[in-house]
C-alpha cells in the first residue's frame, strides 16, 4: 500500500508531459496538468497518514525510503505543486491565446513542468544519498529548461546563470555525498548500506570525525547554492523573475525547500557526531541569507526580484531555526517550512496574474491594482502581510517559535533576528503597499474569459485560507507529524 | 628491472589529468579546449580501469568504457561540431586575467589543495593516496577556468573538468560506489550537457555572441 502511494505521488505529476506528447493546446495540458498534481497532493496526504499510523518505511537498501521528516516535505512540496498545477491552467491559456507562446512553447512547458514536479517528489522519497543527490541534480536541469522557456534573451541569460552556478553547486554537494560515504568505510556496512541515510543516522556516533566534517561543510555549500543561501544565491533573483510565474512559484516554494531537506539529512548525521558545530555552521549562513536579502529588498524595482529576495531571507530565517536547534528551533524552522511554501506560491502565482493584465514586473508601472483586479490586489496585499509574519497567519506562528527559540539560547542572536526582519518588513511593504492602492496607473488589459479569471484566482483564495488556518490553529496531526520528524533527526 | 605499481601508475595517471587542466586554463584557442578536455577524459578512463582492474569490479570496468565512449569521444566531438565549428569560434578573447596570472593563481590552488588534504593523513588501504588532493586540485582549477573566461562555451568546459575531477576524487576515495548512483550521475552529466548546449546555441543565435560578460541585462 505504501510503496503503491509513493509510486503515485511520483508520478502522477507526470500526467501533463503525458498528455503534451499526444496533444499541443495549452487548455488540454494545462487540465491533465491540474488533474494530476491534485492527485499527488491527495496521495501525498494519504501518505502522511499511513506514516502516521504505521512508521517509517523502507525497501530495497533504503532506495525507497519514507519517514515522517520526508512524509513531512512530501505534503509541503505537493501542495505546492497542485497550487502551481492549477496556476498553469491561466498562465497556458492566456499566453496561448495572445500567441505569446508558440505550440512548442506550450509543449516544452508541458513535458518539463511535470517532470520537474515529480523529480523534486522522487527525490523526498528515496532515503539513498547518492541518488538523492542525483535527482536533485536532474530537477535542477529539469526546471532550467523551464526558466529559458520564454526565449528573451534575458530568460536565457539567467537560465545559463542558474544552470551553471547550480551545477557547480551540487557537483560540490556530490564532493560532501563522497566525504560521508568515505567517513563510514571503517564501519561494517555494504556499499549500499554506507550512502543510506537510516544507517547512516543509526551509526552516526562511530563515523570518522574529520571527514563528516568536512562532508557536512561541503554538503552545507552544495545543497545551499540551491537553497539560495547567500553568498551562493546569486542564480536565485534572476532564475525566479525571468521563469514563468507558476515556474516562479515552484521554484522558491519547492526546489528551495527540497535542497533544504537534503541539508537537514546532512544536519541530522553531523548534529549526532559534531554536536553544536554544525548548528554554528547553520547560523553564520542563516544569518548571511536573511540579511543579504533584507538589504537586496530595499528599493526593489521589479516585484518579482523583491519576492525572489525574501526567499532568500525566509531561507535563512529557516536555516537559523534549525541551527538554533532543540525541539523548539527546529519545529519553527519545519512549520516555517510549510507556511513559507504557501505564501511564496501563492505570491509568486498572483504575480503571474499582475503580470498577465499589465504585462510587466516592474513596479513603478503599476498602481492602484485594487478596482481593476479586486481578488488578485487582495492576494496581494495579504499575501504580503502573510509573508511578512503578521499575525493571523500561519508565519508569524513559525517565526515567533524561531525568535523564541533564538531566546531561549542566547538571546542576542534572538534580538538579531528581531532587528533584521522588521528591515526587511519595512522594505518590503514599502513597495507592495504602492502597487495595490494609489492613483491607477499602468495599461490594464483583462486576462481571459471569467472562468480563466476563477481559475486564476483559485489558487490564490485556497493559499490564503490555509495560512489563516494555520495561523490560528494548527491541526493535531500535522501537530504529530512535525513532532515525528523531530524525534527522527534527533 | 623496475616494475610499475598500480598505485603508482594511478599517482602518473592524475598528475596528467592535473597538467591537462593546467594546460586548458594556459590556452586561448576553442579546440584546444576541447581537445585538452577529451584527452584528460581518455586518461581519466584509464585510471578507471586500473581501479576496476585492481578491485575486480565488473561495474567499475562499465564505468570505464562509458567515460571513454561518453567523455572522452561524445562529448568532445558534439561539442567540436555544435558549438566551435558551427558558431566559428576560434581564439577566446573574453578572459578576465592574464594566462599568466591564472596559471599563478592555479598554482596557489593547487598548493592549497595539497595543504588542505594532507596525503598523509588518509589511512592506509586506498590504491595510492595522492590523487584524492590532486582531484581537489583539479576541482579547484576547473572552477578558476569557469570564473576567468566569459565565454560561455569555455564556461561549460570548466564545469566538464570539474566533473572530472570529483571522478577522479571519487575512484579514489570510494571506488566501491553504489552502480545505480554512478549510472544516475552519468545520465545527469549528458542531460546537463545537451542542455547547456541548446541554452550556448540559444544565446549565440539571440545575442549573436557567446560572451557571458555581454549577458548584462539582469543588472540590477
Amino acid at each position: 500500500m505504501m510503496l503503491v502511494l509513493i509510486i503515485l505521488v511520483c508520478c502522477l505529476p507526470l500526467t501533463g508531459s503525458l498528455m503534451s506528447a499526444i496533444s499541443e493546446r495549452g487548455r488540454a495540458i494545462g487540465i491533465a496538468t491540474a488533474v494530476g498534481t491534485t492527485g499527488a497532493l491527495v496521495a501525498a496526504i494519504a501518505l502522511a497518514a499511513h506514516v502516521l499510523s504505521d512508521g517509517s518505511y523502507q525497501i530495497a537498501n533504503g532506495i525507497i525510503y519514507v519517514d515522517p521528516l520526508s512524509a513531512l516535505f512530501l505534503v509541503v512540496i505537493a501542495i505546492v505543486v497542485f497550487l502551481a498545477g492549477i496556476g498553469s491552467v491561466s498562465y497556458l491559456c492566456v499566453d496561448e491565446e495572445r500567441q505569446e507562446l508558440s505550440r512548442f512553447q506550450v509543449r516544452i512547458y508541458g513535458i518539463f513542468f511535470g517532470l520537474f514536479a515529480a523529480l523534486m517528489l522522487a527525490s523526498l522519497g528515496t532515503g539513498n544519498l547518492g541518488l538523492l543527490w542525483v535527482l536533485v541534480e536532474a530537477s535542477t536541469l529539469a526546471s532550467a529548461v523551464l526558466v529559458a522557456l520564454e526565449g528573451r534573451a534575458a530568460s536565457l541569460e539567467a537560465a545559463w546563470k542558474y544552470i551553471i552556478i547550480s551545477s557547480f553547486g551540487v557537483t560540490i554537494a556530490l564532493v560532501g555525498t563522497l566525504f560521508l560515504y568515505y567517513s563510514a568505510s571503517n564501519l561494517n556496512l555494504s556499499p549500499d548500506q554506507r550512502l543510506t541515510w537510516p544507517e547512516l543516522f543509526a551509526n552516526a556516533g562511530s563515523l570518522q570525525a574529520a571527514s563528516l566534517q568536512l562532508a557536512f561543510l561541503l554538503a552545507v555549500i552544495g545543497y545551499g547554492t540551491k537553497v539560495g543561501l547567500a553568498p551562493m544565491h546569486t542564480w536565485l533573483p534572476d532564475a525566479h523573475a525571468e521563469a514563468p510565474s507558476p515556474v516562479s512559484a515552484m521554484l522558491s516554494a519547492a526546489l528551495l525547500n527540497t535542497g533544504m531537506y537534503a541539508i537537514i539529512r546532512f544536519y541530522a548525521v553531523a548534529g549526532v557526531k559534531l554536536g553544536s558545530y554544525a548548528n554554528g555552521v547553520l547560523l553564520v549562513f542563516g544569518f548571511a541569507s536573511i540579511a543579504i536579502g533584507a538589504m537586496f529588498m530595499v528599493r526593489r524595482r521589479n516585484f518579482k526580484r523583491l519576492f525572489a529576495y525574501s526567499s532568500v531571507e525566509h531561507m535563512g530565517i529557516i536555516a537559523v531555526g534549525l541551527g538554533f536547534g532543540g525541539a523548539l528551533g527546529v519545529y519553527g524552522a519545519l512549520l516555517h517550512t510549510l507556511n513559507h511554501a504557501i505564501g511564496k506560491c501563492l505570491l509568486f502565482l498572483t504575480s503571474g496574474e499582475i503580470k498577465l493584465r499589465f504585462r510587466t514586473t516592474l513596479v513603478n508601472d503599476i498602481a492602484g491594482l485594487l478596482r481593476p483586479a479586486p481578488v488578485v490586489s487582495i492576494a496581494l496585499l495579504l499575501g504580503s502581510l502573510a509573508i511578512l509574519g503578521s499575525p493571523p497567519f500561519g508565519l508569524f506562528l513559525s517565526e515567533f517559535t524561531i525568535v523564541r527559540a533564538g531566546f531561549a539560547g542566547q538571546a542576542s542572536f534572538g534580538f538579531l533576528l528581531l532587528v533584521l526582519l522588521v528591515i526587511a518588513f519595512i522594505a518590503f511593504a514599502h513597495t507592495v503597499a504602492r502597487m495595490a492602492v494609489g492613483g491607477e496607473r499602468g495599461k490594464f488589459s483583462p486576462a481571459g474569459t471569467p472562468v480563466l479569471r476563477f481559475v486564476g484566482g483559485l489558487p490564490l483564495v485556497l493559499g490564503l485560507f490555509v495560512l489563516f488556518v494555520l495561523g490560528i490553529w494548527i491541526p493535531r496531526d500535522l501537530n504529530d507529524l512535525i513532532l515525528r520528524a523531530i524525534a527522527t533527526i534527533r | 628491472m623496475i616494475t610499475l605499481s598500480e598505485g603508482v601508475l594511478l599517482d602518473l595517471l592524475s598528475v596528467a589529468i592535473l597538467l591537462l587542466t593546467f594546460a586548458c586554463l594556459g590556452s586561448k584557442l576553442f579546440d584546444r579546449y576541447v581537445a585538452y578536455y577529451a584527452l584528460q577524459s581518455i586518461i581519466l578512463s584509464a585510471a578507471i580501469a586500473l581501479v576496476a582492474h585492481h578491485l575486480g569490479a565488473w561495474d567499475l570496468w562499465a564505468l570505464a568504457v562509458l567515460t571513454f565512449l561518453i567523455k572522452g569521444i561524445g562529448i568532445p566531438v558534439i561539442a567540436r561540431h555544435y558549438l566551435i565549428i558551427r558558431l566559428e569560434l576560434k581564439r577566446d578573447v573574453a578572459i578576465s586575467t592574464g594566462i599568466s596570472t591564472s596559471l599563478i593563481i592555479g598554482a596557489v590552488l593547487t598548493a592549497f589543495a595539497y595543504f588542505a588534504i594532507n596525503p598523509s593523513t588518509l589511512p592506509s588501504g586506498l590504491l595510492a593516496t595522492s590523487p584524492v588532493p590532486l582531484s581537489n586540485a583539479v576541482v579547484l582549477l576547473g572552477g578558476l577556468c569557469m570564473v576567468v573566461r566569459r565565454n560561455t562555451v569555455a564556461q561549460l568546459i570548466g564545469w566538464l573538468i570539474v566533473e572530472n575531477g570529483v571522478f577522479l576524487g571519487a575512484i579514489t576515495l570510494v571506488a566501491t560506489f553504489p552502480f545505480i548512483v554512478e549510472a544516475g550521475i552519468f545520465l545527469d552529466l549528458v542531460a546537463g550537457v545537451l542542455i547547456m548546449l541548446t541554452f550556448v546555441s540559444g544565446l549565440a543565435h539571440r545575442l549573436a555572441t557567446t560572451d557571458a560578460s555581454e549577458l548584462r541585462e539582469l543588472r540590477e
